[in-house]
């Protein structure tokens, strides 16, 4: 990877977090209303992960998306208009967060299902293999996937079929409020890829270089042919499962060891260590980032909301 | 169009259609359990593996929810899929990707994704095959907006229906009665399209509208025959598709004839009876001379019985019948 | 060693699923009767011998492929066949059919013809068991296509995490409806999972493969297994593999190996045609019969004898089932709620 590269993974984890940090701003605000679920503490997945993936890649994603879309290349200002129920927002702001997606992107979004995401990723990698493009389709989704029947049925059928997709397991711990440890039976979660012959392995995903070489090898498997990966990243989310949950679930010790491991200034260090910033450039990239959030969540919040006559449009194609 | 006096039957003319689409279009493919080297349980898909070839057509694992929904990603990436769930008693197994995921993503992309997919179910009872591969649930999907529905009587339009739902940019749910399987009648050769939403009047009268679907369109032209005999002339409107469904065809049909029976495979009670029967109420209520009636299945499981099973299909007695208490 | 009143216990049941099941094939052949049937022949040392080991407040859930279970737990054949003709004195008044035989009476709780689905009805079975503490089990019995449908996976994990006392009965007799599925091999094209086992195996459940064929090693796991089950180690997962019996069909199974001809028993020499090998290698009603011949356990006129008691039984359920009337057509209009 190039120096370039590398600060651009820190910028894409940046990004995500600045604008999740906006997003909780507008959600107390009461302008982004609903149930809201931020990525903060997960970044280093979708930021490693998808830096790996061409445009026309497909990738679908679950209610902890925001940081796929950016990573993804979603416009910053149509993200944010959505998540503010905006007219302007990617999806006409009739998705708001829970059935993110983003057409311009090949990301096939959320689905407001637990796992409903999974089989829409396994299908474009089905249309990838029949039309014999190089394509890969990556499945985005939380721990609380592993027991739904959906996962294991797709599973089977990518084995079977070898098809270029990448399941990726962002494991936080946590499916709402229980400990996802509890309620998911078995050794490791990775056996249930590996039940089926698919290359599965558990990695570091606060390491967002370790995110993004087993990104590399997996993708690089789908890309030739090779058939599907099942990754594990374990994770951690720094936030509530949305923004009012206030984690009393959760052990603050627990917390604090995580925190210790936060992704963003972990690489920080180590971009400094190989000489590829120094103080200044970080508070640079951070200035820059906040700037450009900023100017995004402006233009949003001056989009107009839908009106009555956007609400039977597009039922049908 | 050239015209043809060619026999075929209604099997065979599902096929022809999904043939000619396929080889018209190298984004089809079908999909399904038992439907390639097998050529499905009914034969329904005879041949088209033998033409096709593994790749496009695709037999999976006894996974339904998890097969329609890799089904539903392949249509948002574009291609046009044919996807097979053995009996509609199955869609319980696919509902959380029908409902939730095919019927709103072009909606709820906000237009920029399309679910271009059929479908394609067996409906009816009939051969004992009991209370969970015999039932006739296309009043469900009808109920969910985003999803169209056709259901054929004839091979004629189940060609043409097949090939508009192919051609539709909508998941598009084809119900075929597996009772009609065998019917035979003329089908066109070469490209034939039944637009969706457009009702077919199969049989012209002044009395009475008897509009039915499916393989009950055949027991109301029965009943009209025995209708006939007794003096009543009835009209025999088959709507084709359940969404969109061709209100403008009915309600003219009602108006003309001032009195309507609702024939439909399904549970009466709130089923596509009750709807296409509010519909003409509202829709021709000053040239009513009777209420709208609806016969439909009695509200219990099909039974896995031949004597019992047979009084879940609606007879062209119960409609002759009535048909004469609206004059009584 | 089984003791010999187990054993013979067994092998009479055996006997009497095989030639019930000949009874259903032959009735289908000259009686009007229409639908679908999934016999059992070749598997009847699985059901007969696990049956033999169960209680009687013990839960069963079944499938489509249930005669075999439902006789073997010692339903009355003659209602059971009415049943399976759609008989008004049938156990289910004629409208459960083949495929949805049901006995309450028996311990069985629901026989579901959708792949799968009885997995996940076992769980709750066999959560009640939990609950009451008594001891009692739920043996849930399945297909090989079961495992590709996600709620046995989800039920599967739930059964593991909950410690629940349920085994899980896969009866792989190498046919999942009619999808490429090799004869002869245990891999199958719809499967990923190298063997059946390893998906119970990553959740963390106990798993046997068990030749099916052979009562001795149905009966050495299952044995074990339910042992293990009442005291608390739970659940545990069988894979019985029985070899394709050469009659079997998707909806309409053909008698091609015969009446079952007990000769083959003290007298393998009798045994020929083009059926020979799958008779002398996988039939365990002979196989077994064998068994107990060589080891004395049984004598050629003692097997005579058991196998006309057997037939008068089968020829009873059968003078039963047809003069039992087909239900009336509008008590079918009854039940549908409790």
């Amino acid at each position: 990877m190039s120096p370039e590269d590398c600060v651009d993974l820190y910028r894409t984890m940046v990004r995500i977090r600045v604008f999740e940090e906006t997003v909780r701003r507008y959600h107390i605000a009461g302008k982004a209303p609903g149930l809201v679920h931020l990525c903060t503490g997960q970044e280093a997945v979708p930021a490693g992960f998808i830096s790996v993936l061409r445009p026309d890649d497909y990738i679908t994603i679950y209610h902890r998306g925001h940081g796929h879309c950016i990573a993804k290349g979603s416009s910053l200002e149509a993200l944010l208009g959505e998540l503010l129920h905006r007219r302007g927002g990617v999806n006409l702001g009739r998705a708001g967060e829970p059935h993110l997606c983003d057409p311009a992107t090949n990301n096939i979004g959320s689905t407001g299902i637990v796992g409903g995401s999974v089989p829409l990723a396994a299908g474009a990698a089905l249309a990838a293999q029949l039309r014999g493009t190089d394509q890969v389709s990556v499945s985005f989704f939380g721990d609380g996937v592993l027991n739904q029947g959906v996962m294991f049925e797709v599973l089977n059928m990518a084995a079977i079929w070898s098809l270029p997709v990448v399941f990726v397991c962002e494991d936080n711990r946590y499916g709402e409020f229980t400990e996802s440890a509890t309620v998911t039976a078995g050794e490791r979660y990775q056996d249930r890829g590996a039940v089926f012959g698919i290359p599965s392995d558990t990695l570091d995903g606060m390491d967002v270089l370790a995110v993004r070489e087993a990104a590399e090898q997996a993708v690089g498997r789908a890309r030739r042919g090779e058939g599907p990966s099942f990754l594990v990243f374990e994770t951690y989310r720094f936030t509530g499962h949305h923004v009012s949950d206030q984690q009393e679930y959760k052990d603050s010790e627990e917390m604090r060891a995580w925190e210790a491991r936060d992704p963003i200034p972990n690489y920080a260090r180590w971009l400094a260590d190989e000489g590829h910033v120094d103080d200044v450039a970080i508070a640079r990239i951070h200035a820059e980032i906040d700037d450009e959030v900023e100017a995004a969540a402006k233009v949003a919040d001056s989009m107009p909301h839908p009106g009555p006559e956007d609400l039977g449009t597009h039922v049908f194609a | 169009m050239q015209q043809t006096e060619r026999q075929i039957s209604l099997k065979a003319a599902v096929i022809e259609a999904i043939a000619e689409e396929f080889r018209r279009d190298p984004e089809t493919f079908y999909i399904g359990e038992d439907v390639g080297v097998a050529e499905g349980i009914f034969k329904q898909t005879q041949g088209l593996h033998a033409e096709f070839g593994d790749r496009r057509v695709i037999d999976t694992p006894i996974s339904e929810a998890g097969m329609f929904g890799l089904t539903v990603g392949a249509a948002v990436a574009g291609m046009r899929p044919v996807v097979e769930i053995m009996f509609s008693d199955f869609l319980t197994l696919v509902m959380d990707q029908l409902v939730n995921h095919a019927a709103k993503i072009h909606y709820l992309s906000g237009g920029g994704f399309r679910v271009p997919l059929v479908l394609r179910t067996a409906i009816g009872v009939g051969g004992v095959l009991g209370s969970t591969h015999s039932q006739t649930l296309y009043a469900w999907p009808a109920h969910v907006p985003g999803l169209k529905l056709a259901a054929p009587s004839t091979p004629a339009d189940a060609k043409g229906l097949m090939t508009a739902a192919i051609r539709d940019d909508n998941p598009v749910l084809y119900f075929e009665d597996r009772m009609t399987y065998n019917l035979k009648g003329p089908v066109p050769e070469g490209e034939h399209i039944v637009e969706l939403g457009v009702a077919d009047i199969k049989r012209k009268g002044s009395d009475v509208t008897l509009i039915a679907f499916s393989r009950m369109v055949h027991v109301a032209l029965e009943a009209a025959d025995a209708l006939a005999a007794k003096g009543i002339s009835a009209e025999v409107v088959d709507p084709r598709s359940i969404v969109p469904l061709d209100t403008e065809t009915l309600i003219d049909s009602v108006a003309r004839t001032g009195r309507a029976v609702v024939i439909d495979g399904g549970h009466e009670s709130y089923g596509i009876g009750a709807e296409v029967a509010a519909t003409v109420s509202e829709g021709a209520f000053d040239y009513l001379d009777a209420p709208v009636m609806r016969i439909g299945a009695p509200h219990n499981p099909v039974p896995c019985s031949k004597p019992l099973e047979a009084m879940m299909v609606p007879s062209a007695d119960q409609v002759v019948a009535k048909v004469e208490r609206m004059y009584g | 060693m089984i003791d010999s009143a187990q054993a013979l216990a067994i092998f009479e049941s055996m006997l009497l699923i095989r030639r019930f099941e000949e009874t259903v094939i032959d009735l289908w052949a000259t009686v009007e009767t229409e639908g679908h049937r999934h016999v059992y022949i070749g598997q009847e040392a699985v059901g007969a011998t696990i049956m033999e080991l169960l209680r009687e407040d013990d839960l069963i859930l079944t499938t489509h492929r249930n005669h075999g279970h439902v006789l073997a737990r010692g339903a009355d054949p003659g209602r059971a066949l009415a049943e399976i003709l759609g008989r008004a004195d049938g156990f289910n008044k004629g409208r459960g059919g083949s495929a949805g035989l049901t006995v309450r009476a028996a311990g069985f709780l629901a026989t579901t013809g959708q792949v799968g689905g009885g997995i996940g009805l076992g769980i709750g079975a066999a959560q009640a068991q939990k609950i009451r503490g008594r001891g009692g089990i739920c043996v849930t019995f399945f297909g090989d296509g079961g495992l590709e449908e996600g709620i046995g996976f989800e039920a599967m994990n739930i059964a593991a995490l909950y410690s629940q006392p349920v085994l899980l009965v896969c009866e792989n007799n190498s046919v999942g409806v009619t999808t490429g599925r090799a004869q002869n091999e245990w891999s199958s094209s719809s499967m990923a999972a190298e063997t059946l086992g390893d998906i119970p195996r990553a959740l963390g459940i106990a798993t046997e493969v068990v030749a099916g064929e052979s009562v001795t090693d149905v009966h050495e796991a299952a044995s074990r297994l339910i042992g293990d089950l009442r005291e608390g180690r739970a659940p545990a997962f069988i894979e019985m593999r029985t070899r394709r019996w050469p009659g079997s069909r998707s909806f309409n199974p053909q008698l091609v190996t015969g009446v079952t001809d007990l000769d083959g028993v003290w007298d393998p020499a009798s045994v020929t045609g083009e059926h020979a090998d799958w008779i002398n290698r996988y039939d365990p009603v002979i196989g077994y019969g064998r068994d107990l011949f060589r080891q004395g356990r049984i004598s050629r006129s003692e097997i005579v004898a058991m196998n006309e008691r057997v037939c008068r039984t089968v020829e009873a359920a059968r003078e039963f089932a047809l003069a039992s009337p087909l239900p009336s057509a509008e008590s079918g209009l009854t039940g549908t709620f409790a």
